[in-house]
């Protein structure tokens, strides 16, 4: 049983760290939390649904266009909103943010209607394993896990050893500074809502494919992938892929015994998080002196 | 200078917000021409699916006027999107009793919803028929506007687990229900039937409606040997209960409320995996031959051609036909007083739903359900005809 409720716990939770990852990466450059960061993913993924059920292309055609058609928009969305804004607050970035969402949302409305939608992977969650006796993985688990780790390595290796990964460092930590040392801040910013907005993309269809497609779908994975995030630290990629492990593990430990308690468990963690530890388990702020 | 215009503003604005709060005393509803039916409902957002039941009156309208109206008024249809939202609901339902005169509100989805607007309707005199959702506050104790058709949760749940039992010879059940009125009606009325039986369900499981995971939850059914999991959640919810369900090799036999019986939809978002889940339902199938249903399918092609002639949206429809009824035997002087007075006296009215009957002293109309399977493509198959509750609490306190 327990096997059971930590390969189940584990998954998801590899799932809120795959759409954390997302919301971090837009985080550790501009210290915006990105609210339409489920609405991004959600059109994305309506995208890619538009192109298999009225063209149907094969899937992996269909998810090059959308991770294009992704990218495009976290940079359209920054360009046409976050950036025309003058000498904007925080306060006032994460306003815009949540207009965009708003805006999204009605697009998704609009184009595909409001009504649910059925969207399934290559990887079904119908084809089972049985590695060891009483423990069930299917194959949409081992994808999201496969993914989640190669997109750690990945975002491990590039902010660390690519010149355009310590930009994105050296813009969160002081634009100015990183302006004075020859850094386009601005293709910085472009680029982190691009690459975030296809991370994104990537971890909203594999919710789909958990559940059903509508415009409304990620607003509940919006909300758990940021107390991932928040748990894990909003600038540790590691963190939040660890925060989404411990949260799916206390979700479904606390949905087995106690299931009344589930769908706060992830809220109360955050308040306790940021009481104990404002920057997350593994997060660490810049503080600049006065 | 400045201060007194600063007065000024401050005393017009306060006697603009004195003058909106007052009641504005609501249009009849009706002229020689016309009367004014309306329903609201979520049009947009996750529950959308359920709103369409909102548009069904509208085409119903269509066919009465084509064939000459009532009394030579024509009937018109308002449709509202209240997002689900029972704080949008009171404005849009407020916004059409005060600017447009309503005479009548038909369908009405969500629970919460209708509980916000019910005292409004009631102070305006405004009539509701057919309510979207079955909610006890709505009809007990008896409230002089309003009248029920769908069945409670209760008895539905009741009449389901009746059949799980002797039919299916199935004693280990499960509840999945939605944290909410819907739901816990719902657990009501498997607990109720079980005991009969001297029986509990196996596990008793609440979710909240937006979740995602419900992986801890199936497979405590699953360890607890639960055979069939009775659902009274959403269409979402019950998608990803099932997904989940087959991704730890379960394999229940499902039976869920009504309000998931437009297999069409539920077969097409869960990937066929709804084929073999047996529902309450609350009206005769989409696909039936049934002469009412029959040609409400000609007449959505005709009048609304746009719209897929599912169970929600013909449900819109069989909620209104009472009231047509009612409109129909109160005669030439149409009024408030006198359509209550024909709908306190619908006796076994049958359309395309269940028999209905109303009194001055009963506004619950029934509590028969029929069971339903899914079969191959989203097709119905009818197990049981309409049903009534053996052990309706509401019947034995009148």
């Amino acid at each position: 049983m327990f096997g059971q409720l930590i390969v189940e716990g584990l998954a998801i939770g590899a799932c809120y760290a795959l759409f954390g990852i997302a919301v971090v990466i837009i985080y550790k450059t501009s210290e915006v939390v990105n609210f339409a960061q489920g609405e991004m993913a959600m059109l994305s993924t309506f995208v890619a649904y538009h192109i298999l059920a009225y063209y149907s292309y094969p899937f992996w055609v269909a998810f090059i266009i959308t991770m294009i058609f992704s990218i495009c928009l976290g940079m359209f969305i920054e360009y046409a909103f976050l950036r025309p804004a003058k000498h904007p607050s925080l306060l006032g970035l994460i306003v815009i943010t949540l207009g965009a969402e708003m805006l999204l949302m009605g697009v998704a409305g609009w184009k595909w209607g409001a009504e649910q939608k059925a969207f399934s992977l290559p990887f079904s969650f119908q084809s089972i394993h049985e590695p060891i006796k009483g423990i069930i993985i299917n194959d949409w688990a081992i994808a999201v896990f496969v993914t989640t780790a190669c997109l750690m390595v990945f975002l491990y290796l590039f902010f660390r050893y690519t010149k355009l990964g310590v930009a994105m460092r050296a813009t969160q930590q002081n634009q100015q500074a990183a302006k004075i040392m020859g850094i386009r801040v601005e293709r910085v910013f472009s680029f982190s809502w691009g690459l975030s907005s296809f991370i994104g993309a990537i971890a909203a269809m594999f919710f789909a494919a958990r559940s059903t497609l509508d415009p409304a779908f990620m607003m509940d994975p919006f909300l758990r992938a940021f107390a991932a995030a928040v748990l894990g630290g909003l600038m540790s990629i590691p963190g939040v892929v660890i925060g989404g492990g411990i949260l799916g593990l206390v979700e479904n430990l606390f949905g087995y015994f106690w299931p009344e308690w589930k769908p706060i468990v992830a809220f109360v963690m955050i308040i306790i998080v940021l009481c104990i530890r404002p920057s997350g388990l593994f997060g660490r702020h810049y503080v600049k002196k006065v | 200078m400045v201060e007194k215009k600063r007065w000024f503003i401050g005393f017009f604005v306060i006697a603009l917000l004195f003058i909106s709060a007052l009641p504005v005393s609501a249009a009849p509803g009706y002229d020689d021409k016309e009367i004014r039916i309306a329903a609201w409902g979520p049009q947009t957002g996750p529950a959308a699916p359920w709103g369409t039941v909102a548009r069904g009156p509208g085409v119903l309208a269509s066919i009465v006027n084509a064939e000459g109206g009532i009394y030579g008024r024509k009937i018109k249809h308002f449709v509202r999107d209240d997002q689900y939202n029972p704080a949008q609901t009171k404005v849009v339902v407020k916004e059409l009793v005060e600017k447009y005169g309503i005479f009548a509100f038909v369908c009405g989805t969500s629970g919460a919803s209708g509980l916000a607007v019910k005292d409004y309707l009631a102070q305006n005199k405004v009539i509701w028929v057919g309510p979207a959702t079955s909610i006890k506050e709505y009809v007990f104790p008896v409230n002089p506007y309003i009248f029920t058709i769908m069945p409670l949760y209760e008895d539905e749940a009741s009449v389901l687990t009746k059949y799980v039992v002797e039919k299916l010879k199935i004693k280990e059940i499960g509840v999945l229900y939605q944290n909410d009125p819907y739901g816990k009606n719902g657990l009501d009325g498997v607990r109720q039937r079980l005991t009969k039986y001297k029986l509990k369900p196996a596990a008793e499981i609440p979710v909240e409606a937006g979740e995602k995971d419900l992986s801890s939850q199936i497979l405590k059914f699953k360890n607890t040997g639960v055979k069939t999991v009775m659902m009274w959640v959403n269409p979402t919810t019950a998608v990803i209960a099932l997904k989940t369900a087959a991704t730890i090799g379960y394999k229940p036999q499902w039976v869920a409320s009504d309000t998931l019986s437009d297999f069409a939809l539920m077969h097409k978002i869960s990937g066929g995996l709804w084929e073999g889940v047996i529902t309450g339902a609350f009206t005769s199938p989409p696909d039936s031959d049934h002469p009412l249903i029959a040609k409400y399918r000609n007449a959505i092609k005709k009048f609304a051609p746009e719209e897929r002639p599912g169970l929600f949206f013909l449900a819109g429809m069989m909620f209104t036909e009472p009231l047509i009824d009612a409109l129909k035997r109160t005669g030439k002087n149409l009024s408030t007083e006198g359509c209550l007075k024909a709908l306190n006296s619908t006796k076994s009215f049958q359309g395309s739903g269940p028999k209905i009957t109303w009194t001055s002293a009963q506004h619950q109309g029934t509590d028969s359900i029929m069971i339903w399977k899914c079969g191959p493509g989203g097709s119905t198959t009818v197990l049981q005809g309409w049903s009534a509750n053996d052990l309706a609490t509401w019947k034995k306190k009148k």
